[in-house]
């Protein structure tokens, strides 16, 4: 497996692509920290009061990156399908396809360090919010106390977990519309369109339908789910259901498919 | 009820997968590309058609067709890109159904060079070259060899299509391949840039290395290439050495009398002499006889005996693609230039046909 995740990793990690993503990611989370900071004393998305009190619990150094995880899965979506969708379009799969004919093989070593950017993106987007959040919360009354303490430390790993793990959720969405459309712009429209829009209607319309549709499962399982109408374990098994028939239909369609373009 | 009850067919046992694989055809020992029946079907369309191919190992063979002849789709089945609908495939002495078999040995630019833009050149190798389980010296070897290292660390996008093209081969010779197979790889380059292909593949075929182009000019790869195969919409022309050919081509001699008056009487004294003489054509005022260069002298002397002075007197050998496509009576635009195929670029003779048969290698 290490050559194909090496050899992608030629693509990954150009720096215009590398360090303008990692901007954009930084810039999002920096962005999340500071008005999550600021609502203060104002209502949230949802309604909901925030308060001083509530921020400064152990968990309070998180609510910054959860509030953008969406903008999060988002990118990651976004950035896998446009990788693999671009290597149909740029004819730069079948090249790779004579130099390692194994296309399962080759699928799991994209797919592993297209996982490995996305961990790379969110530690970075965690580091930031939480840099963000400990140097702001002094100036909205936010207490930073409990952050510090063990539960604290475990809030944070917690959170960072939920949030990576959305994140590598709507990264198999992004790789099984980059194999369906087998182009960068198709395989983002439609998948950004289906992630956001249409999810987000049929749940508002249909509200049950939140606790099965992927995205909505994911951003409810990086928020932990508190709050949510379905338990933090039935959304993760979901979310690993979903995920799992799509690797097999990704696989399925890129083992078998001829390579016309 | 009894009797309505359709008898249920009998039960047809199948082959398993390893019984499949024990009927394969065995290539020959000396076939770096063989095929039997090798086909592709795109809905009712055959794109490739019941191809029978033997390309002998270390051979500089072209392969040629007009555009839509199916050459590529041939050449991905070859490379397991895609699937046969029918017939059987080998390459390296491996069935095309398992390219792990042997894409190790082998070197591919199809469809052009295809890299990605946002890379320089050197990382769109060293991309390859990790899949290939290659370090970065090999990647600036083949640099090297194609004459690209200088300009290695430009971005792709920026290269000329020279450029890309060299990059292509080099992606292709990265494993230091047993067989090369090349799809054009001369297309949109400058007299120059063709000149140093040419030369770079004779010297690769020379390394004995397999050398298989494609070309939708015979003209491009005759200069080159010492073994052909020709395809047509899908079908199989012509394959074997390009001497087989050559031993069907037809040279002719074009006489032209000082005086138009002799035009008739040269071409009655020539036919005395047992040559197959062209009826003379008045427009012209030339004779065309079917004869190698080699008795032009002979020519010259009998005419000059019977008083006839020749104010020229002109061999000429046609091309290989004129040879070809005479024979087989086909003239395609892809294939012959216009220029080239038109009547009046021979110098004003007309080609008798030579018979197809006579042709060795010729697929009827």
């Amino acid at each position: 497996m290490t050559p194909m995740f090496r050899a992608e990793w030629v693509k990954i990690g150009r720096p215009r692509f590398f360090f303008g993503t990692l901007a954009a990611i930084a810039a999002v989370a920096a962005l999340g920290a500071v008005l999550t900071m600021l609502s203060v004393g104002h209502s949230d998305y949802d309604g909901v009061p925030v308060t001083a009190t509530a921020l400064a619990a152990a968990d309070g150094v998180m609510q910054g990156l959860e509030a953008v995880s969406i903008l999060l899965g988002v990118m990651a979506l976004a950035v896998t399908a446009a990788v693999i969708g671009s290597d149909f379009t740029h004819g730069t799969l079948r090249n790779q396809l004579i130099a390692y004919p194994h296309r399962l093989r080759l699928l799991a070593g994209k797919c592993l360090a297209l996982a490995a950017f996305v961990a790379v993106m969110v530690t970075a987007a965690m580091a930031v919010a939480a840099a963000m959040s400990f140097a702001i919360a002094p100036a909205t009354g936010v207490s930073t106390a409990a952050w510090h303490s063990s539960a604290g430390l475990v809030e944070i790993g917690k959170g960072y977990l939920n949030v990576l793990m959305a994140s590598l959720g709507y990264a198999t969405i992004g790789v099984l519309a980059g194999v369906v459309f087998r182009s960068p712009a198709a395989a983002v429209s439609v998948g950004l369109a289906y992630a956001l829009p249409l999810e987000m209607l049929v749940s508002r319309i249909w509200s049950p339908a939140a606790t099965w549709l992927p995205a909505r499962l994911m951003d409810t399982f990086a928020a932990g789910a508190h709050g949510y109408h379905i338990t933090y374990a039935a959304a993760g098994g979901r979310i690993l259901l979903f995920c799992a028939a799509a690797v097999v239909v990704a696989a399925g369609l890129f083992r078998h498919r001829d390579i016309t373009s | 009820m009894t009797a309505e009850t359709p008898a249920r067919p009998p039960r047809v046992r199948t082959k398993s997968r390893r019984q499949a694989r024990t009927d394969l055809p065995q290539p020959p020992a000396d076939a770096a590309i063989w095929s039997q029946g090798l086909t592709r079907q795109y809905g009712t369309r055959r794109s490739v058609d019941r191809i029978n191919l033997h390309v002998p190992t270390g051979a500089l063979s072209g392969f040629v067709g007009p555009n839509g002849a199916g050459k590529t789709t041939t050449l991905r089945m070859l490379l397991g890109l895609i699937r046969p609908t029918g017939g059987h495939g080998f390459v390296l002495g491996h069935p095309v159904g398992s390219p792990a078999g042997y894409l190790s040995r082998v070197g591919a630019m199809i469809e052009g060079p295809t890299f990605h833009p946002g890379l320089t050149g050197r990382a769109n190798l060293l991309l390859l070259a990790r899949l290939r389980r290659l370090g970065p010296e090999r990647v600036a070897e083949t640099l090297d060899t194609v004459g690209l290292t200088s300009r290695a660390d430009d971005r792709f996008s920026l290269y000329s299509l020279g450029m890309k093209q060299r990059l292509g081969i080099a992606a292709a010779l990265l494993p230091g391949p047993e067989l090369l197979i090349l799809d054009e790889p001369t297309n949109g380059l400058d007299p120059a840039g063709i000149r140093e292909i040419r030369s770079l593949l004779k010297d690769l075929a020379g390394a004995r290395m397999t050398v298989f182009v494609s070309s939708h000019l015979l003209s491009e790869v005759e200069q080159i290439c010492d073994h052909l195969v020709m395809i047509r919409t899908g079908r199989l022309l012509f394959q074997g050495h390009v001497t087989d050919l050559l031993a069907a081509e037809d040279p002719r001699l074009v006489l032209t009398p000082e005086h138009a008056g002799d035009t008739e009487r040269l071409a009655a004294l020539l036919r005395d002499h047992g040559l197959r003489v062209d009826p003379p054509e008045p427009s012209t005022e030339s004779v065309s006889v079917h004869a190698p260069e080699a008795v032009a002298a002979n020519l010259n002397k009998i005419a000059m005996k019977a008083g006839i002075t020749l104010r020229a007197l002109t061999a000429y050998r046609p091309t290989l693609e004129e040879t070809f496509l005479v024979a087989t009576g086909g003239v395609d635009g892809d294939l012959i230039p216009r220029s080239r195929s038109s009547p009046d670029a021979s110098v004003g003779f007309h080609s008798p046909r030579v018979p197809a048969q006579d042709i060795p290698g010729r697929v009827s």
